[in-house]
């Protein structure tokens, strides 16, 4: 029992954010304001914790992971595990960044709602079960917190959000929930085949054993993480959920919760499932098909936030858009360039995508208004949260020095890379490039007409001091990025899928 | 060299860029000359490398430092005359334009963002030229578009110059996807970005590879630098302050195309005269843009779309030019280069002294001005500067530059692109000499009366005076230049004097006569021509509806099928869970009432088969307690009979 002598730093984290789920609302009832500045130092103070593995994470020793293994329910013979390796650290700390960011913002967003001492609990249950997602090894635990981010989310969107918040919160649960069935049975295929619950375990014993009933698991657990990802077709329940969700709520949506979709996509689907089959021909036609739905998203997304009018739904597209580009990059594995560039781009549109959510909900809170024709000259009023919001956009709009571009270039060099080998990518690659043109069509269409253009809202001014402390760590962090991707790559890079 | 000079140069302003801000919280004035403080210390950096370039090797240095391990990829500065001779050109044409901007914006209101924008231009655009490697440079190549996004949008509160800004970055955005392409193919097949690592391997590629990189570069060239057919975004850009006109023709933007083209000769090395289509095809380009661009200034009403137009007609020189080099040491691409020099001084000043007259107008509109001379003679000298200039009257320094491209276009053998450019000079002194007529020689006119003008701010003609110098000196400084391109070639000025003044002298009157006719002579010329040129010359004034075509066909379609798009997601496919929700319910109703109406038939027919009419009347009115019981009954005893059913199992 020699684990239980070392900092358990994992498990530390997740107690952490339980405790904070009852002391927020305590917290909160008493002092209003509370809430937020005590999710905020949970989640930086969990940075903390969690960057302090780096020394295991790089040690080649440790075979470039940081595991912390417990026993669990006998009965099953779970003994659960929780892990952290170049890629599960960098999504988390960007992942705890964006609470903290989103935290500190709500103080000031949620200021004249009712309620927010269950806003600040439901948001912390909700930051729980994101973080676990991340850094679990085992499968029963990953499906506990995947569903763990459901229920908080339906409240949340459903009690704070506007226009009948209740039925879209509906439409939102039913539909991810479905999503979630798919990877349940995946999850439990993998279980009643291999009798293991850890996704290495189940990695490796699949590689020997190869039965038919693999491709299967692989097609449930993609389909069921793609609803998450909101690719096109599954993109449905997306737009409405962010254009009615509260700001922040859409931030962590928009930030963080399809990046677990990707990261289930990348770490079960094709890490632990996709990587132990034999059959080259289902392997290709299963990639050149993610290859395809990602070129689609990638296209539909963009090409709608073109001519959308009302600025939370441009921001939902634009997700939807991204997350072809995580799609189609996915569909690049197992190019080590492209996991790389995957993640990289989680991370950078996880930054800009919140910001962009961010600013823009206080834009949209202070104009009353979220059509754009009736925004205007924003950025003359509010010149840090116009700048946040300008550069935000622009990121998004794949413009360097700016974090989205440097990832979405690599995605780009890698598709080329494999271009070299499969020359099926060659008109996903070139489709792929076309829709940068529409990127940048649609963030400098948001830029010019809330931004810019003739003064339409007298009267706004930088009312909230949170906004502005977020948007310049947000900001220096997606120049950073940008400009040196390294920090993170370096982590990324030590991963490896093979076996 | 100055200590680290090569870096230096692009991180001075990138970094002053960012305090810009800062500092105009709190003074505008401590602000502007901050700005200019930055970038003289830049020049003075960037001149302090000549001399190291001048004396070293052609090859230049690289300066490298570790960036992006994961993918082998470093950063570095490249130093050799070509990146300097650019760094020279951007620092020295920056700090004429920030001191005149000094006057010329002075009281605008969001100065601060103009200037951090501007510095910002320049650093990144010196970024550009001394970058060692593709990806690098890519990076600054967008700041550069982005910056000019920022500027060119910098009187935002009107509609049309925010969407001019839109339309410039898209437009340019089109062909950077273009040089993205290319740069992704180089990296899939040699595996680094590095200038000196591909010009090492590019020889081991396949043919094939080799020109479809060097077409895809061309398309990025060609967008960035404003030629046909992608021409249409410099004159959307007009909607900037002048100034940044000025900056954005004569240094930055639009020369990192022509930058980029020279760079190539230097990368394929030999291999380039193994892609002859190439060759031709940027001689054709070349020439015809010129040619075309000319016509395009020959007819505008607007008085800085003669300078835009006109840009767009000289670089197509300098891209003609190149089409006849297959070396960097070749004439051609020297005549280019030297033509690119002069028409960065040349035009500077024409839209630094046009910057003056509409800082008074307050219109850009030819047709309202005229006789402008008396009012403002200084800046009539400078147009007439710019006049000879820009058309090469001996011994200006376009003289020198347009003679060695013709001389270059004349050796290569080819006579119909020569013929041609005679065509796109002889333009050339046709539409200055229009703008000159139109603003300066004629009767003045009611407008310029009401404004009551007078001399712009001096130093905005300091500025102007310094490149007005450079204009008419810098013809003579052709072998020094050689030398310092390291261009094996000794220029002859005698020669070129010798062998080019008479034709052009020719040529420029072909050019001016008729233009003379038309304004001076108007009864003279028969009325049927003028009815014949008069559709001619419409499609001229509106750019020959390309701009039009791309507005409405191009861009007008992507709108449309958007929109289409859109209204088919909000009305069907976000729809489709409500669909699916209201099938459910309607199918689970329809269950209920299958068990509702079907069963519950079925039971009353049995019912009326056992009761007989009297008991059932009497049932509806009173009820019937004791059947319902009975029922109940019956049912207890089946339950009980299973029961026990089970247990003796």
């Amino acid at each position: 029992m020699d684990v239980i002598l070392k900092m358990e730093v994992l498990l530390i984290t997740l107690v952490l954010f339980t405790i904070a789920i009852p002391t927020t609302y305590f917290a909160e009832r008493k002092h209003p304001g509370a809430g937020a500045a005590i999710l905020s130092l949970v989640a930086m103070f969990s940075l903390i914790l969690i960057l302090s593995t780096i020394p295991s994470i790089v040690d080649p020793a440790n075979n470039y992971r940081y595991l912390e293994t417990y026993y669990w329910i006998p009965e099953i013979n779970a003994s659960f595990s929780l892990f952290l390796d170049g890629i599960s650290l960098s999504l988390a700390s960007i992942a705890l960044v964006i609470i903290a960011a989103v935290s500190t913002y709500s103080h000031d967003y949620m200021q004249d709602r009712k309620n927010t001492d269950q806003y600040y609990a439901l948001t912390t249950l909700l930051s729980l079960g994101l973080m676990g997602i991340f850094i679990t090894s085992n499968l029963l635990l990953f499906y506990f917190f995947w569903e763990l981010i459901l229920l908080p989310s339906y409240f949340i969107i459903g009690e704070w959000g506007s226009n009948d918040s209740y039925g879209i919160a509906f439409k939102f649960i039913i539909i991810t929930h479905a999503g979630a069935v798919l990877v349940l049975l995946g999850i439990g295929t993998a279980f009643v085949e291999t009798g293991s619950l850890n996704i290495f375990q189940v990695q490796s014993i699949l590689t020997s054993m190869q039965s038919g009933i693999t491709i299967w698991m692989l097609i449930a657990l993609t389909i069921g993480f793609a609803v998450k990802l909101a690719v096109v077709p599954a993109h449905i329940w997306l737009p409405d959920t962010y254009s009615e969700a509260p700001a922040p709520m859409s931030a962590l949506l928009g930030g963080v919760m399809t990046t677990a979709g990707a990261y289930g996509i990348l770490r079960l689907s094709l890490g632990m499932v996709y990587s132990t089959l034999n059959s080259i021909v289902f392997k290709l036609s299963f990639i050149h098909i993610l290859a395809i739905f990602g070129v689609a998203s990638a296209l539909f997304g963009s090409l709608l936030a073109i001519s959308e009018k009302d600025v939370n739904r441009l921001l939902a597209y634009s997700s939807i858009s991204h997350m072809g580009y995580v799609v189609f990059g996915l569909s690049l594995f197992p190019n080590p360039l492209a996991i790389i560039a995957v993640v990289l781009h989680l991370l950078n549109h996880g930054i800009s995508k919140g910001l962009f959510f961010l600013s823009t909900g206080e834009i949209v809170k202070q104009t009353g208004t979220r059509i754009m024709d009736d925004i205007g000259g924003v950025g003359s009023q509010m010149p840090i949260t116009g700048t946040g919001a300008a550069i935000a956009a622009l990121s998004i709009g794949g413009v360097p020095p700016f974090a989205c571009f440097i990832s979405e270039f690599f995605i780009f060099i890698s598709a080329f890379q494999v271009v070299g080998l499969d020359s099926f990518y060659l008109v996903p690659t070139i489709l792929m490039l076309s829709v940068n043109v529409f990127s940048l069509a649609y963030s400098t269409k948001f830029v010019g007409s809330v931004l810019l253009g003739p003064v339409k809202n007298n009267q706004l001014h930088e009312k909230s001091k949170a906004i502005i402390a977020v948007a310049v760590i947000l900001v220096s962090l997606i120049i950073i990025i940008g400009l040196l991707p390294t920090i993170f790559t370096e982590f990324i890079g030590l991963v490896s899928f093979q076996n | 060299m100055l200590p680290l000079a090569p870096w230096l140069i692009w991180l001075i302003p990138l970094f002053s860029s960012l305090f810009l801000p800062l500092i105009g919280k709190y003074s505008g004035r401590a602000r502007d000359y901050f700005a200019v403080a930055s970038i003289a210390a830049t020049e003075i950096f960037s001149l302090s490398i000549i001399p190291d370039v001048y004396f070293g090797a052609s090859a230049g240095t690289d300066y490298v430092v570790p960036w992006l391990t994961i993918i082998g990829v470093d950063a570095g500065l490249i130093v050799d005359p070509l990146s300097i001779l650019f760094a020279n050109l951007i620092s020295f044409l920056g700090l004429i334009v920030v001191i005149y901007s000094l006057g010329y914006m002075k009281g605008e209101e969001g100065l601060s963002r103009y200037y951090f924008f501007l510095i910002l231009f320049i650093g990144s655009m010196i970024g550009l030229v001394v970058s060692d490697n593709f990806l690098q440079m890519f990076i600054f190549w967008e700041m550069v578009g982005l910056c000019s996004y920022g500027l060119v949008s910098f009187w935002s509160k009107r509609v049309e110059v925010v969407r001019a800004g839109v339309k410039v970055f898209l437009m340019t955005r089109v062909g950077d996807v273009s040089f993205l392409f290319a740069i992704a193919i180089l990296y899939a097949n040699l595996g680094s970005f590095s200038f000196s690592y591909i010009m090492a391997h590019i020889g081991d590629l396949p043919l094939f590879t080799i020109t479809a990189v060097a077409f895809l570069m061309l398309g990025g060239a060609i967008v960035k630098s404003a030629q046909l057919p992608l021409h249409t975004w410099l004159y959307t850009a007009m909607e900037a302050p002048t100034s940044v006109s000025a900056l954005l023709h004569g240094a930055t933007m639009v020369k990192a195309g022509v930058y980029l083209i020279a760079r190539m000769f230097i990368l394929l090395g030999p291999l380039i005269s193994l892609i002859p289509l190439w060759l031709s095809t940027i001689s054709w380009l070349g020439a015809f843009t010129a040619l075309i661009g000319a016509t395009l200034a020959l007819a505008t009403p607007d008085i800085k779309g003669v300078p835009a137009y006109s840009t767009i007609s000289q670089i197509g020189f300098m891209i003609a030019a190149f089409g006849a080099a297959t070396s960097p040491s070749s004439l051609g691409w020297f005549a280019g280069l030297f033509h690119l020099m002069s028409h960065a001084f040349f035009q500077s000043l024409g839209f630094l002294a046009i910057g003056a007259i509409i800082h008074m107008l307050h219109t850009r509109d030819m047709r309202l001005m005229g006789g402008i001379r008396k009012a403002m003679p200084f800046t009539f000298a400078l147009c007439i500067v710019v006049l000879f200039a820009r058309t090469g009257v001996p011994p200006f320094a376009s003289f020198f530059s347009k003679g060695l491209i013709v001389k270059s276009l004349t050796l290569t053998g080819d006579l119909p692109i020569v013929v041609v450019i005679y065509a796109a000079i002889a333009l050339t002194f046709a539409y200055t000499l229009r703008f000159t007529i139109l603003t300066f020689l004629r009767d003045e006119s009611e407008y310029v009366v009401k404004a009551e003008l007078h001399e712009a701010p001096k130093i905005m003609l300091a500025a102007c005076t310094a490149l007005a110098i450079l204009c008419a000196a810098w013809g003579f400084m052709a072998n020094a230049f050689a030398s310092f391109m390291h261009v094996s070639q000794v220029i002859q000025i005698s020669e070129i004097f010798s062998s080019t003044t008479l034709i052009f002298i020719f040529v420029l009157f072909l050019g001016g006569f008729p233009v003379y006719l038309y304004y001076y002579k108007m009864d003279s010329i028969s009325g049927a021509f003028k009815k014949a040129a008069s559709p001619l010359i419409n499609a001229a004034a509106n750019g020959y509806y390309i701009d039009q075509f791309y507005d409405r066909v191009i861009a007008g379609g992507v709108a449309k099928f958007s929109s289409g798009l859109h209204f088919l997601e909000t009305t069907f496919f976000e729809k489709i869970p409500f669909f699916v929700s209201i099938g459910a319910i309607r199918f689970t109703r329809s269950v209920h009432s299958f068990f509702d109406i079907v069963v519950s038939k079925i039971l009353y027919i049995l019912r009326d088969r056992w009761l007989s009419d009297e008991e059932r009347n009497k049932e509806v009115v009173e009820g019937s307690l004791p059947s319902y019981l009975v029922v109940f009954l019956i049912g207890v005893i089946i339950l009980v009979i299973m029961l026990l059913m089970t247990i003796w199992m």
